[in-house]
């Protein structure tokens, strides 16, 4: 309102700037190198195997990405600041057999749920964050520690059986004709909202800019007054609420009953698709569009390889392919600015 | 902006006034007496050796320290600085050696870090972009950069950028903490010209080096101050490089007590020894049972010569001849095999193993000696040798099981020393032997390089420490510039040394060395 005034002369003299000489660019370089490889697979696949670009396949894929995407987003924030998080699946363990069992057990709608594994998630998430902030130990250890900690508490719920009869009240997450509208899962299409609204607050937000500062030098961002504590505690408390909701989705795309092994191997998938997504482990550096183009190209190599008939474990050896490459661009970057 | 009075000095009160200011920590008095008066839009130096308490000094102007005696006015009222947040609301502004940047943010995103101006959530880039664009004409920075991440700037730019982050905030007094120490000759032109606009624009600017030369392109006035005292205030053309060092050092005579060794062979031999961007054309020669001390300051390329004769670096030409071979020693390992040892200057990081007991810490580079068979350590004779050494070296600890962690920085000094000593060296590099030593652990590894080269090591200290070289040295050679400017016997007086390494044009000692008076 103000602006309206002729007051601010020397603001409009040079208020030509646009926020495009301000910012960073919109894409980086590495998001569309990803790009491209994918569109190159995705090319390559509907080739060789004609049955790939079909809604009956690329819909299964996407409802596998979505939960790697989602947590990826998390799982972003956390390495931004240079830290990690290796708990995330035993924290969806722990919040889909508790949600699972009170399914069974009472008939409650789907959003209180939905909300009750992301609380628990949330609540898992911010253990981590409060250790991780307030005891200064390194990340890796905390939730290497958390991890065995919720596997332990998700066992005792287990009680040494499978959750069986789990009724439908979360098929709108589903791979069914519940779980998409025109052909898009609703997994996929919540997994890509998280995304836009990460990089909006990565990007424009104070507080996501803050924690580009906070992995970039953790004293220096004390120093220029930002609370790098509370954040932290934010950080892992998201991934976990992530965690939470991304429960959800396993839940309902899996049968009607749940076992032990829910979730197992999934915090190394979302950190690969992070570092695949040209987030630094070194922290200061990352995007959550990355993250979504990594979690694709994984899973994208994953089913390539199964449909493509070729033996399964080819798929470990390109995902690790695809990792080495990526932390290994990232440090030969870190080395050359260094030495600059 | 403010009322700033445009360089005629009587007018109006001075910018800043500290007067009577004492500090002490502990027992230690860091601050005896200080008095400083800086004029509005001058360039005031602030000159001393390490431990004459200008730190200290500044520390108290920028609220990270509170004086225990002495007022502070700043625009002739009266003021209390209880905290930095004091400061910068009183328009003090610091630029630390150190730069606190983000690399990964852009140029401008550092401005403003921790001080966004915000719309909602989101950082209201049209409100910051008017002051972001003034800041970088301001420090002279070219307005295409404010998107670049800070890691891609030079070193120089990101100097700017600090000094531009400084200025975010209304700024009356800007302290520069040794601005120049990283900068290359034509970056430092590039920061004088930032410094001489902020001066035009009625910025005090209090300026920290130890570059005596090049102040007297910058500064208007200059404070001198030695052993926690003001010694001296006056306008800088009153004096000449000569006349500082000597008032910094207080025309101290040196007291270093030198029995004429016999020197034996040549142990080490450099000629026109060259490294890119360090230094160039020097040439030494080193015999066995000689001291010779590389004395400069920080950043004049004394410290990489010694890490090119330990193979930590690749000298880019010239002849090196060590221990009777001619080859450069590619690496540390290559040139432990030929006896050359090395104390490194980070002991924090590159020495010492800190959670590892002192024993180990002491054999961890002779495990080779341990075993009755190779690969094969035996404890027995790893307590015998570090015990051996402990007692040999004086170091106070209850026993070799202690983790060096919990020693003092003396103590654990000796310990890394001790560990280059298990077997005599034939060359022993030391690298700021004694910094954050106490005097008594000063005194006692000095003795123990004496007792070295006493049994036939050559040793090369490199230091900053003009003390130090004067004590343990034969002959020191002071570099200046990644040049050796001079060679000086260790009876040379402190100031000849200091003006030599700081770049003094004349080279006469004034008549009347030491004693000063207040001129203001």
């Amino acid at each position: 309102m103000t602006a309206t005034a002729p007051a601010p002369a020397p603001a409009s003299a040079s208020g030509q700037v646009s926020l495009r000489r301000i910012l960073p660019p919109v894409v980086t370089g590495q998001e569309l190198v990803l790009l491209g490889v994918l569109v190159v697979l995705w090319v390559l696949l509907g080739i060789f195997t004609p049955a790939f670009l079909t809604p009956g396949s690329i819909g299964p894929l996407l409802v596998q990405v979505a939960p790697i995407a989602l947590i990826g987003v998390g799982m972003t924030f956390v390495i931004i600041t240079a830290g990690i998080d290796v708990s995330v699946a035993a924290t969806i363990m722990v919040s889909a057999v508790v949600t699972a069992r009170v399914l069974v057990a009472a008939d409650v709608p789907a959003v209180l749920a939905v909300l009750l594994a992301i609380a628990i998630g949330a609540l898992l998430g911010t253990v981590n964050g409060v250790l991780i902030a307030y005891g200064r130990v390194h990340p890796i250890i905390i939730t290497f520690g958390t991890a065995n900690l919720f596997q332990w508490l998700g066992l005792r719920v287990f009680d040494s059986s499978t959750v069986n009869g789990i009724p439908g009240t979360l098929d709108f997450f589903g791979r069914g004709a519940a779980g998409s509208t025109l052909g898009v899962p609703h997994s996929f299409a919540i997994a890509v909202v998280a995304v836009a609204v990460a990089w909006w607050f990565l990007r424009y937000a104070k507080a996501g800019r803050n924690l580009y500062a906070i992995g970039g030098n953790q004293n220096a961002a004390r120093l220029a007054g930002i609370k790098v504590q509370p954040r932290l505690v934010w950080v892992y408390g998201i991934t976990g609420a992530l965690a939470g909701l991304a429960a959800c989705m396993i839940i309902a795309t899996g049968t009607s009953s749940l076992d032990q092994s829910v979730g197992s191997g999934k915090e190394l998938q979302v950190i690969a698709a992070v570092v695949i997504g040209g987030t630094s482990i070194l922290g200061g550096r990352g995007s959550v569009v990355g993250t979504m183009l990594g979690a694709l190209l994984v899973q994208t190599v994953v089913s390539g390889v199964t449909q493509l008939g070729w033996p399964t474990q080819l798929g470990f050896l390109f995902v690790g392919i695809c990792i080495l490459i990526a932390v290994g661009t990232d440090l030969i970057r870190e080395r050359a600015r260094r030495r600059a | 902006m403010t009322d700033t009075a445009h360089r005629p000095a009587a007018a109006g009160p001075p910018r800043l006034e500290m007067q009577g200011i004492a500090k002490r920590y502990g027992g230690v008095r860091a601050i005896r007496h200080a008095d400083i008066t800086v004029r509005p839009g001058t360039v005031h130096a602030l000159v001393g050796e390490n431990g004459a308490g200008k730190s200290t000094l500044i520390k108290i102007l920028s609220g990270a320290e509170q004086a225990d005696e002495g007022t502070i006015a700043i625009d002739g009222s009266p003021v209390s600085i209880g905290a930095t947040t004091d400061a910068i609301a009183l328009g003090v502004q610091t630029v630390y050696q150190e730069p606190q940047l983000f690399p990964e943010l852009t140029v401008a995103e550092n401005f403003f870090v921790g001080r966004e101006i915000t719309r909602g959530p989101a950082i209201d880039w049209r409100a910051q972009a008017p002051r972001m664009l003034e800041l970088l004409d301001t420090v002279g920075l070219d307005r295409g950069l404010a998107s670049q991440p800070l890691g891609s700037l030079s070193i120089a730019k990101q100097q700017q950028v600090s000094i531009a982050k400084a200025l975010l905030e209304q700024a009356s007094i800007l302290i520069l903490d040794e601005p120049s120490a990283i900068l290359t000759d034509a970056e430092i032109e590039v920061l004088f010209g930032v410094v001489r606009r902020l001066a035009a624009d009625g910025v005090s600017i209090i300026y920290i080096s130890h570059r005596l030369d090049e102040l007297f392109r910058i500064a208007d006035e200059v404070t001198i101050m030695r052993d926690g005292e003001t010694v001296s205030s006056q306008p800088i053309g009153e004096l000449t490089v000569r006349e500082i060092a000597e008032r910094m050092v207080g025309g101290a005579i040196s007291e270093g007590h030198h029995e004429d060794r016999e020197h034996g062979e040549p142990v080490l031999e450099l000629e026109s020894l060259s490294l890119d961007g360090a230094f160039e054309d020097v040439t030494l020669t080193l015999r066995a049972g000689e001291v010779v001390g590389l004395y400069g300051l920080v950043g004049s390329g004394a410290a990489e010569v010694g890490e090119v004769v330990y193979g930590m670096r690749r000298a880019t030409s010239g002849r090196l001849r060590a221990v009777g071979d001619d080859r450069h020693p590619a690496s540390p390992s290559a040139a432990k095999r030929r006896g050359i040892r090395m104390v490194p200057a980070n002991r924090a990081s590159q020495g010492s193993f800190s959670f590892q007991p002192i024993a180990f810490n002491i054999t961890v580079g002779s495990l080779g000696l341990l075993g009755k068979a190779p690969g094969w350590v035996s404890p027995r004779a790893e307590r015998r040798i570090s015990d051996d050494l402990i007692r040999r070296l004086a170091v106070k600890t209850p026993s070799g099981r202690q983790p060096i962690g919990a020693m003092s920085g003396g103590n654990a000094q000796k310990v890394v020393l001790a560990r280059q000593i298990v077997e005599q060296p034939k060359l022993l590099v030391l690298a700021e032997p004694t910094q954050g030593v106490d005097v008594g652990a000063k005194e006692e590894i000095h003795r123990i390089v004496a007792d070295l080269a006493e049994r036939g090591t050559a040793v090369l200290v490199i230091t900053t420490d003009l003390a130090e070289v004067q004590r343990i040295a034969d002959r020191i050679l002071v570099f200046r510039a990644g040049r050796v400017a001079r060679e000086l016997p260790p009876t040379a007086s402190q100031a000849s040394l200091l003006a030599a390494a700081a770049g003094a044009i004349d080279d006469e000692p004034t008549p009347m060395p030491g004693t000063t008076e207040e001129a203001a």
